[in-house]
């Protein structure tokens, strides 16, 4: 017991430094965040205010930054459902077994590989043979180039090898013997994925849900050739490095970052509170 | 799709699933596109470009006198070219740099722009059409804007060397760029290009990693150093390249380069921060570090500027009434309001005149004649860029651009120098 | 370290041999119970991984012909013309075999990138492997477990164009690091090597990409049985011997997901290379994005194609010590 109290309390000292170290960037953001209007992008702080954040709500004066983070968000939101969606049924499939899944499987680690710029660029030249045909019958077509088509494929070639592989290896150690155990007991297919598979590797799910979003909500390089007209995020903020960069880049960090901490403490407390509620009521 | 009969079993949910999926995209694409269609009311420009240009004021401003609204896609320099060429339905406008032109132009993807259509045709700087100032010709190595400007045509793939009635793109802000400086961390006068590969600013120094640039800023410091006499900085010979390439290399093992900078906001932080004393620089990078409160200078060196421009064009595919309000915009652009406030941001402005007009005579005595400021100087967004009595770096409109030595360029031999440049960065 | 688990865990993906997968479950189910059932779509395999074939169809395997193609074309300035010339691969390896021991800038490049991966990868590893032990085995709440997870996720929010600006702030001379390490009296005067340099690359690749390592790594451990712990502890060995010769194997899945992961992106890089090398440090990835801001696919599409086979050629190395698709 001993033993185990004292590799507890080193691992979580090395746990606390990771997290310190994965925010060390965000304390720099924090800190010149909340610089006086002549503030910069370094140090030594100048001032103190809000400032940044007033600037930030007023979309950061050169370009419309919310509209960009509304269209990241939605795009991060149905990227990480489409994964989820289709990751989990070709890992079932991969379940089954099927003539080319080996060849799936090395295209599938393929499309991690190749140069995000290079996927790109690939994206771009396609719908743009693409556009050129459907100009040949449709008048006045302009693009299919956009955020819910191309960019979202080119998003998609970057999260389902991440959730594909995650399933595949959650299902790896899967116990078979819990399907057959619900089959013996007259489940149907749907039933045992429904409430057998799936509540066993939901953690794998939200994980996965959980990545796809992130993965797209940062991307750049992938989406730079194949977004057609209106930025992401990141790109807009790519963009805006091109000129005065203000503090309110740094407002924003702070703010996406502190609302966050804010909606997971409040929703961990909620389920603290109704897990104690149920355990007292049951007791 | 998704409201079709569901058959019993699995099958049908799967398909509700993946139909629901399907229509939410659908949906959210068409939405996209709605703007298009609304253009019929109210034309909306998307305006592809870096975000030197691009500000909510202008674009405010364009709302109000023309009912015109403005969609900017910022992005970086290599990336609007690279959009241009390879995404020309995603724009109706784009901000572009002359030196790309020569890229841009063969690929057919840009409309000559009619100057009959242009109300200030006629007054643009002659800097542009004819690549003098007062009469006095300007240095013109590189891509001068007067080699592209003119088109034989509205559908054009190379140059007309002599005026025509159709330009390449309506010129809208263009400056000489020369070497930042921390005055503060120097403490002595800096007067040549050579110092950036002075041994004395060992690891404090910058160039930029933009290799059509950066080998020009380089072949200034050669230049300087006395050790080749380029005949055109803006069109190496492959000798040339090697040479230039070779001292860039030599001065890097030295470590004399902190690092290099490859956009706008690295080079403001580098100097900012004091990563970096001396290095290559743009001169609104200049104005946001002084903003700061720190001192940086604009350095003018005796061997002249390296200038650049840039330009409004039209994709090839516009018509109609987009067309009509790409010019509408144009028109208005030159009008004087817009020129105006890029020159309080320290560029400057294409048609003078009109510009002039919209500046107090304090503003125009500072920012183009070279004078003493007679009170604070201000930025559009008012913030202190001068105190009452100084004068700008460089000074005057004439002092500035007719001093310019060369102009930012692609190369003939740009593929060659682009590899060596590669084997600068992997040294 | 036979486990009840390994002996009947292991699905037979791998002899994936289409016809008797597709008739085998059901027909056995149903000969089994006696009982007549429909053929769900769950026993299809290609219904249940037709929609990911589309997607990587349409997204990734069409524009990388388009890649592989334009790999073989002339281009000038301005212009990619077809052709069928190999002059692109050639000037990849341009005067690499003629100034050998003298390394071309190709191979160096590729020295650098790989020396950067395998260091990043060793360290993603280990650190990976330590931070899942303790979310796995040291935390015992399912809530808290989710919340540690969700910490480390939140930096990743904070769009990456701005965290890498806040690198200068962070690891410059006038940066957090070297004003608190000269207030604590450690260091006399600021240094220089925390910023630009290869240490900041490694860094930062560390900074970015443990968690890839971590979250496959977590989710092979979730799935260990505590109990073969206990009993391994009860036959009285060590942690380590735990830790190595129990849990390792165990998670060996997670592990190489992880390193596929961490390998491919390395190597595929050029912004963190970029920015926290001060631009100076070269990698394979910058020569590709260098290369088409110039417009010249072609050669741009020729280095892609051989930065692909060079890490396709790693993975099946991997592959050769340890069965993938088996592990899969």
């Amino acid at each position: 017991m001993n033993e185990r109290g004292r590799r507890f309390y080193i691992l979580a000292g090395i746990f606390t430094l990771f997290v310190l170290f994965l925010y060390g960037p965000m304390f720099a953001i924090f800190a010149l965040s909340f610089q006086g209007p002549e503030g910069g992008l370094t140090f030594p702080m100048r001032g103190f205010s809000t400032h940044w954040f007033a600037e930030l709500w007023k979309g950061v004066g050169v370009v419309d930054i919310w509209a960009a983070f509304y269209r990241s968000l939605r795009l991060g939101a149905v990227v990480a459902g489409l994964t989820l969606a289709i990751s989990l049924p070709a890992a079932l499939a991969y379940r089954l077994g099927f003539r080319g899944a080996t060849l799936l499987f090395y295209t599938v680690i393929a499309s991690l590989i190749v140069p995000s710029i290079v996927v790109s660029l690939g994206i771009g030249l396609e719908f743009r043979l693409f556009d050129d045909w459907v100009k040949e019958f449709v008048t006045g077509h302009q693009t299919s180039t956009g955020l819910f088509t191309s960019a979202l494929g080119a998003h998609l070639t970057w999260t389902l090898p991440f959730g594909l592989l995650i399933l595949l290896a959650a299902f790896n150690r899967f116990d078979r013997r819990y399907e057959e155990a619900a089959r013996d007991l007259g489940a149907s297919p749907w039933q045992t994925l429904w409430l057998v598979i799936l509540p066993i590797i939901a953690p794998s799910l939200i994980g996965i849900a959980l990545f796809g979003f992130t993965l797209s909500w940062d991307e750049l390089a992938r989406t730079s050739q194949a977004i057609g007209g209106r930025n992401t995020l990141p790109l807009e903020l790519r963009g805006l490095t091109q000129t005065v960069t203000t503090p309110a880049v740094y407002a924003l960090g702070t703010m996406v970052t502190g609302v966050s901490l804010a909606v997971i403490g409040v929703s961990l407390l909620a389920i603290t509170v109704m897990g104690r509620a149920r355990a007292r009521r049951s007791r | 799709m998704t409201d079709r009969p569901s058959r019993p079993g699995g099958l049908n949910r799967r398909k509700f699933l993946y139909g629901t999926a399907a229509a939410t995209t659908v949906a959210a694409s068409t939405k996209l596109f709605a703007p298009a269609v609304q253009a019929q009311e109210a034309p909306t420009l998307r305006y592809l470009g870096t975000a030197v240009n691009q500000s909510a004021e202008i674009a405010a401003k364009v709302k109000e006198d023309l009912g015109i609204t403005i969609e900017y896609i910022p992005v970086t320099t290599d990336e609007v070219t690279r959009r241009v060429v390879t995404q020309p339905n995603t724009f109706d406008l784009v901000d572009i740099e002359y030196m790309s032109l020569k890229n841009v132009v063969p690929t057919g993807n840009l409309k000559g722009m009619d100057t009959s259509k242009i109300t200030q045709a006629d007054n643009i700087t002659t800097l542009f059409t004819e690549g003098t100032i007062d009469g006095q010709p300007v240095g013109d190595q590189g891509t001068a804007p007067k080699k592209v400007i003119w088109l034989p045509g509205e559908e054009a793939t190379d140059f007309a060397t002599e005026p025509t009635g159709f330009m390449s793109l309506i010129p809208t802000v263009y400056n000489a760029d020369t070497l930042g400086i921390r005055p503060d961390l120097i403490g002595r006068p800096i007067e040549s290009w050579a110092e950036l590969l002075n041994p004395e600013f060992k690891g404090k120094a910058s160039i930029l990693n933009i290799p059509s640039i950066g080998i020009m800023d380089a072949a200034l410091v050669v230049e300087a150093l006395g050790e080749h006499q380029y005949a055109d900085k803006g069109n190496m010979t492959r000798d040339e390249i090697d040479l230039t390439i070779e001292t860039l290399i030599e001065a890097k093992r030295a470590g004399q380069f902190r690092a290099l900078w490859q956009d706008f906001n690295e080079s403001v932080n580098l100097m900012a921060s004091g990563e970096v004393v001396i290095q290559s620089m743009w001169s609104p990078a200049v104005t946001a570090v002084r903003t700061q409160g720190i001192e940086c200078k604009y350095q003018p060196l005796k061997e002249g500027y390296r200038a650049w421009a840039a330009g409004f064009g039209l994709p090839a595919t516009i018509d109609g009434r987009q067309q009509d309000a790409a010019y509408e915009f144009i028109n208005w652009f030159l009008s004087g309001w817009a020129g105006a406030f890029l020159n309080r941001q320290g560029y400057y402005s294409a048609v003078l005149g009109t510009a002039k007009e919209n500046m107090e005579a304090y503003e125009w005595a500072y920012w183009m004649e070279g004078a003493a400021a007679e009170q604070d100087i201000m930025s559009p967004s008012g913030q202190l860029l001068a105190k009452a009595g100084e004068v700008r770096d460089g000074g005057s409109y004439q002092d500035r651009l007719g001093a310019i030595s060369c102009w930012n360029a692609v190369m003939d031999e740009n593929v060659y120098m682009v590899r060596k440049w590669n084997e600068f960065v992997a040294s | 370290m036979t486990t009840t688990e390994q002996a009947t865990g292991t699905p037979p993906i791998a002899e994936g041999r289409a016809h008797t997968a597709l008739v085998t479950p059901q027909s056995d189910a149903a000969a089994l119970h006696g009982v007549k059932r429909r053929v769900s779509l769950l026993d299809r395999p290609y219904a249940l991984a037709g929609p990911l074939i589309l997607v990587m169809a349409i997204f990734f395997v069409g524009p990388l012909i388009l890649t592989i193609i334009v790999s073989f074309w002339e281009y000038t300035q301005y212009s990619i013309e077809p052709a069928m010339v190999v002059t692109n691969y050639v000037d990849v390896f341009d005067r690499c075999i003629a100034r050998l021991p003298t390394l071309c800038v190709t191979f160096a490049t590729y020295l650098s990138t790989l020396k950067f991966c395998f260091i990043v990868w060793a360290i993603t590893l280990i650190l990976g492997f330590t931070l899942a032990w303790f979310i796995v085995f040291e935390v015992k709440k399912t809530s808290t477990q989710i919340a540690l997870f969700l910490l480390c996720t939140i930096p990743f929010w904070t769009s990456n164009v701005i965290r890498m600006m806040a690198w200068i702030p962070l690891l410059g001379r006038n940066g957090l690091v070297n004003q608190t390490l000269m207030s604590m009296g450690l260091i006399s005067e600021p240094q220089e090597w925390l910023l630009y340099s290869d240490f900041a690359v490694i860094l930062a690749f560390i900074h970015l990409y443990t968690m890839f390592m971590m979250v496959p790594i977590v989710n092979s451990m979730m799935r260990i049985d505590r109990e073969i712990l206990e009993a391994a502890r009860d036959a009285g060995a060590s942690i380590w011997t735990i830790a190595m010769s129990v849990v390792a194997p165990l998670c060996r899945p997670g592990i190489v997901i992880g390193s596929i992961f961490v390998i491919t992106i390395v190597m595929g890089d050029y912004i963190t290379v970029g920015v926290m090398g001060g631009q100076q440090i070269a990698s394979v990835g910058k020569t590709i994005q260098v290369q088409m801001q110039y417009l010249q696919f072609p050669i741009a599409a020729a280095n892609a194609v051989v930065l692909l086979g060079a890490v396709l050629m790693i993975i099946f190395a991997m592959t050769k010590l340890v069965d993938v698709r088996r592990e899969l």
